[in-house]
């Protein structure tokens, strides 16, 4: 095995270039399982926590540009006025010890189902960037993920950065584990608000994230278009009046349909359905109360 | 591969250490500081937390490659000349300890959190806040009980002193901000 | 110098809280356990556990791992050392006869070990070691119903069945009956410490470092096993990292480094994965629990059935004797209590912290909430009614039993005069709150040990003897049960512990250490006491009084002899989502003397968690395809962390035993036993469904509400 330790993303781009086998690894939280327990002995490590660039917190145009290797404990701790979904679910990663080492970009990279920040870069549409010798270029979050733990990056791509539109509303994520902490999500949901819609991606004024239900992460697009609807055209979004339970429960059995779950050891698929229409509910219940309450202040 | 950083102050250099050797393997089975545990390999228990520069880390999940260069500080180096840290202390007078397999972690877990706390000058942490710092630090042994209250007292002996050592500049405002 | 003992007015320090004296080498780092000592020219062996639940190996292709980089050996069933085929402790233990034949009896059974000059290469060796197989069809489907069940022998550590009076016409005349069936998955101990050995000959002797509870237990195993003598053969446990039953037998990994040190003739130290945990070192059989309760309106107990299923491997014979805690506990004119087990392509089953009490009393525990309901009696009242005066099973009397005394002050601290006993009544936000209690028993039981102890010429005293501090406190307990013997301040004391050299001793386990040790400790120390008030100095190598408690304990007066508890839990359900999150928990105790305050505490609290984490996650699930476990590492099996546990409250009331020299009773078990049926009581008050099958996990919340209401 090779250890190879780029000190620029130049440096790290032509290493993965001559060796596409090299594993990167940043927090190490999932590549070193594999080692340890000898589930996989890579041909190399291509080490990322020395290239600088990846560590950085920067802005692209309307967008938020967040390095791969930013760990969870930044994201909680600089990021959860701009970013509060993600801070939220960030903050349900693992140990204290696992968010001061694991990433998002790391998260991406493993691609796993039950990884905690992609129901929230779903539901903000947020653009993976991933970048080669040959050029760099962003994949919308919903068009990233391709199966269990496969993703569209190429065998020459490192995954340098996420961009994400800042929120302009409330977001919330939830998940449910047996345990109160150190616990895979049995499936988790995330929510976003944009009054105003979206800087970028679809636009739309809900976004949605689901997460351990189904082979890949998951939009739960009927439950966006309905609930977008019935707040457009109750004017729901100017009234800020209490949500009918009908909208609600319709969001909730919307978001249920939308998962792909299959029974296994943390749970049945008809479990994870249903608690995910609760997770759905309660979210919406949450992020319409604290919009109605900062349109309440603002007024 | 050669590995050089700085363990509890100093430098050291691991030879012949494998790539995908953990930072963990070369402290116990390297450099014979074996007080940071080998318990689940994956990250899980916490029984191998050590400072990789100033953040707590489960030593099995870095690389030890990815060590190189850095300043790591263990269970061992926790005691100075002066005794043992108050974290230490408090462990062993709460009976918090028990098989001692997860209290080298912990302990560096704990001595983190008050670090953050009290030593920063803020204030002493609430049973909600310590449960959640350590929750990564699994103990099958005590119940986590004794764990608090040796928290708890670690932290009420760090806020004292800190009253004290302000009283004598300002006297009458020990108890003030606690 | 003179004896010195009693000239100093030493107040007693036995009850008197003392802090741990090897605390400060555990909280530097400096405390060495086994798998840690380091030894010049140490060589390191990696096992190959099988991968197959049921067959043959065909074949060991070990010539090119034998090529590898460092490696130095490859054992197998082929070329490993032969063992004697011996009686232990408790009989032939098949579950040590490793790399003796072809048989594979299940998943993670040892096959091979690796020996290299370095951990990663013996690791990286075994993982290239390509072992081929016969495989057989393999049955691991535990049920009640199994067609292979059947009913054991008596054995040492169980009588099978008991029974009196007519359970059927006992169950007709009633006025209430309940008959349901409970279950408890398979369970694993998971000590932090995964086990460790080391071995080599030093001089000719077999010199042993091994993690485990009764280092002299372990030192006959293998001077049997390899044909040595046993003063030939030394094993050391100076610190063990948590047991909980997985150490208390001699292991495979101590076997396995005593092989190739043989082989290679160089140390070899073997130390085991978190996965191979899960196979070779024991665990909680799944269990299947029929209890049938009759009782009158007023909810006197007619009618006692109590049938408890579990399993064991094809190789050798152990039964969790669920049904045991009902021969204690409550009595009925029709009383019967009965254990099967079917042998199944699974590892053999062990001792789990308070086998048998800890998944029957969740089954009997339950049973009596639930006749307590349908009686529409308070359960603590239910259980007052039907406190026996004498054994149940045995009529003989008990040397104290103050279980309702512990009810009584646990039903005041907890505030349980104020609990409205509907289910179902009290709510907060989207959190249904309710509680429950449930009684507690474990035996306080005793074996013979001997020790030593020492005068030093320097004033001090030693005391020697093969106990094992497992992280309960035992070496602290000790010197101050000596110190207390002896008359004299504790730091006059040093207490050597975990040596075999020391003689035979009662493992550190079954709560009955201490009580065993300090019988031991105490008859030395009055023997010196007795030596030392004969005229004349002591001399340079001190002078030494040796104890064998073997005839003592024979002649104790046979009674019935227990511990006893009672169990509080509050719980807050989320019926929509099916989380249960406990609230507090609180255990009053009747476990005889309490050496230290400090340490018992926390033994008590680690078990009523170990009860929290019986209740709500632990669960070992196997895949009946391939018969291995799909979560055998601690990011699959789940225990409480500290974010799941709330404020736990444990005290004692006053339990006097007159009937014993020590009084003491033993503290290790008691606080797991109840626990998780306090907490089921206490979901099922919360929600109105009753929750028969552990742990209760969201998904089944969800489920039996969807039913049930």
């Amino acid at each position: 095995m090779d250890f190879l330790r780029p000190a620029t993303l130049q440096q790290a781009l032509e290493a993965k270039a001559e060796r596409p086998a090299a594993v990167p690894i940043a927090g190490g939280t999932d590549v070193m399982v594999e080692i340890n327990f000898d589930t996989r002995r890579p041909d190399a490590l291509l080490d990322l926590n020395q290239v600088a660039e990846l560590a950085e917190i920067g802005s692209d145009g309307g967008l938020l540009r967040v390095g791969a290797c930013v760990s969870y404990a930044r994201i909680i701790g600089e990021l959860g006025r701009e970013l509060p979904g993600l801070a939220l679910a960030s903050r349900t990663v693992g140990s204290p010890q696992i968010r001061n080492r694991g990433t998002v970009g790391g998260n991406l990279g493993a691609a796993s189902p039950a990884g905690d920040a992609h129901p929230v870069l779903l539901a903000c549409d947020a653009l993976v960037e991933a970048a080669s010798v040959r050029g760099t270029r962003l994949i919308p979050a919903a068009g990233f993920y391709q199966g269990p733990k496969r993703s569209v990056l190429a065998p020459d791509e490192l995954i340098t950065a996420f961009r994400i539109g800042p929120a302009m509303g409330p977001q919330q994520f939830a998940k449910i584990g047996t345990r109160n902490a150190m616990v895979i999500a049995v499936c988790s949901f995330a929510l976003s608000l944009w009054p105003q819609g979206r800087p970028a991606g679809t636009g739309g004024t809900i976004g949605t994230g689901i997460g351990s239900a189904g082979p890949v992460p998951l939009r739960a697009t009927d439950a966006e278009e309905f609930l977008a609807a019935e707040l457009a055209s109750a004017g729901l979004w100017e009234s800020g009046v209490a949500l009918p339970s009908t909208v609600t429960h319709t969001f909730g059995e919307l978001v249920a349909g939308a998962a792909r779950p299959i029974d296994d050891v943390r749970g049945t698929a008809a479990y994870r359905r249903h608690a995910l229409s609760v997770l759905a509910r309660r979210t919406l219940g949450w992020t319409w109360d604290s919009y109605r309450k900062g349109a309440r202040q603002c007024a | 591969m050669r590995v050089s950083m700085r363990v509890n102050g100093r430098r050291v250099t691991a030879e012949d250490v494998w790539e995908g050797e953990s930072l963990l393997f070369v402290l116990r089975e390297r450099l014979g500081l074996p007080g940071s545990k080998n318990a689940c390999e994956q990250g899980e228990c916490g029984s191998c937390t050590v400072y990789l520069d100033d953040s707590p880390v489960c030593a099995c999940l870095v690389a030890a490659g990815q060590a190189g260069g850095r300043d790591v500080v263990t269970v061992e180096g926790l005691a100075g000349a002066a005794g043992l840290d108050a974290v230490q202390q408090a462990f062993m007078d709460a009976g918090a300890v028990q098989c001692g397999f997860c209290t080298p972690g912990l302990i560096v877990q704990a001595h983190y959190l008050l670090r953050e706390t009290v030593d920063a000058g803020g204030p002493v942490p609430d049973d909600g806040e310590i449960r959640e710092v350590l929750a990564g630090n699994l103990c099958r042994c005590t119940g986590y009980e004794k764990i608090l209250d040796a928290v708890r007292l670690a932290a009420a002996r760090k806020a004292a002193a800190a009253a004290a050592a302000a009283g004598q500049a300002e006297p009458g405002q020990a108890e003030v901000g606690r | 110098m003179t004896a010195m003992t009693g000239t100093v007015a030493a107040a007693g320090t036995v009850g008197a809280s003392r802090t741990r004296m090897e605390g400060r080498a555990k909280v530097t780092g400096a405390a060495r356990y086994a798998g840690e000592i380091p030894f010049a020219d140490l060589a390191h062996g990696w096992l190959v556990a099988s991968t197959i639940a049921r067959g043959r190996v065909r074949s060991v292709e070990s010539a090119p791992v034998l090529a590898m980089p460092g490696v130095l050996a490859v054992l197998h069933h082929q070329n490993a050392p032969r063992l004697e085929e011996f009686a232990g402790m408790l009989g032939p233990d098949p579950t040590i006869q490793i790399l003796q034949n072809d048989r594979v009896p299940h998943v993670g059974w040892p096959v091979a070990l690796v020996v290299a000059e370095t951990s990663e290469q013996a690791r990286e060796a075994a993982d290239a070691l390509v072992i081929r197989y016969d495989q057989e069809p393999h049955d691991i489907a535990f049920s009640a119903q199994h067609p292979g069940m059947y009913t054991p022998d008596d054995s040492p550590l169980l009588v099978t069945e008991t029974g009196k009076g007519d359970i059927e016409a006992g169950l007709a005349a009633s006025a209430v009956v309940v008959d349901e069936e409970y279950t408890t998955p398979e369970e694993h101990h998971n000590a932090m410490e995964p086990h460790a050995a080391m071995a080599r000959w030093d001089s000719g002797r077999l010199e042993v470092v091994d993690s485990n509870q009764g280092p002299f237990a372990v030192a006959q195993d293998l001077a049997k096993m390899f044909s040595l003598d046993l003063a030939s053969v030394r094993v050391r446990s100076e610190h063990v990292g948590g047991a909980f039953g997985s150490k208390g037998l001699t292991r495979p990994p101590v076997v396995l480094a005593v092989m190739a040190a043989i082989v290679t003739d160089r140390p070899v130290r073997v130390v085991l994965t978190r996965r191979q945990m899960f196979s070779v070192v024991g665990y909680r059989s799944p269990t299947a629990q029929r209890v049938r309760l009759g009782a009158d309106t007023d909810g006197r107990l007619r009618a006692f059935d109590h049938q408890a299923a579990s399993l064991t491997s094809t190789i050798h014979e152990f039964v969790e004797s669920s049904a045991g805690i009902g021969r204690v506990m409550y009595d009925a004119d029709a009383h019967h209590t009965s254990h099967r087990v079917v042998r199944l392509d699974v590892p053999t089953p062990s001792w789990m912290r308070a086998p048998g009490e800890a998944p029957g009393s969740f089954a009997l525990e339950s049973a009596i909430d639930e006749l307590a309901h349908k009686c529409g009696m308070d359960p603590i009242a239910l259980r007052a009614r039907n406190e026996p005066a004498v054994g149940p099973v045995s009529g003989l009397p008990f040397s104290s039993r103050n279980v309702l005394g512990c009810f009584e002050e646990g039903a005041r601290r907890f505030g349980w005069a104020d609990r409205d006993p509907r289910p179902g009544a009290a709510r907060e936000g989207r959190w249904l709150l309710g509680t429950g209690t449930a009684a507690a028993t474990y035996p306080a039981r005793v074996a013979p040990s001997t020790a030593a102890v020492t005068a030093e010429a320097d004033g001090t005293f030693t005391v020697r003897i093969t106990a094992v501090d497992l992280g309960t406190g035992a070496r602290t307990a000790l010197t101050q049960i000596a110190a207390d013997a002896l008359e004299v301040e504790l730091d006059r004391i040093q207490v050597k512990i975990a040596d075999s050299d020391f003689g035979q001793a009662m493992i550190a386990g079954g709560s009955m250490g201490t009580r065993s040790w300090a019988l031991a400790i105490t008859a030395a120390a009055t023997e010196l006491r007795a030596q030392l008030a004969l005229p004349g100095d002591i001399p340079s190598d001190g002078i030494t009084a040796r104890s064998d408690t073997a005839e003592a304990i024979g002649a104790l007066a046979r009674q019935e002899r227990h511990s006893f508890g009672a169990q509080f839990a509050e719980v807050a359900v989320d019926v929509t989502t099916g989380e249960v999150r406990v609230r507090r928990m609180l255990g009053i105790f009747a476990a005889g003397r309490v050496v230290n305050p400090l340490t018992a505490r926390s033994q008590l609290i680690g078990g009523m968690t170990w009860g929290l984490s019986m209740a709500l996650h632990e669960e070992a699930i196997r895949d009946q395809a391939s018969g291995a476990h799909v979560n055998a590492d601690l990011a699959g099996y789940h225990f409480a962390s500290n974010a799941d546990v709330p404020v736990i409250e444990v005290d004692w009331v006053d339990d006097p035993d007159t009937h014993d020299p020590t009084g003491i009773k033993g503290l290790g078990e008691i606080g797991i036993v109840g626990a998780a049926a306090a907490i089921a009581n206490a979901v099922w008050h919360a929600t109105g469904v009753r929750h028969r099958d552990l742990p209760i996990r969201p998904d089944r919340v969800l489920l039996a509400g969807s039913r049930g209401c």
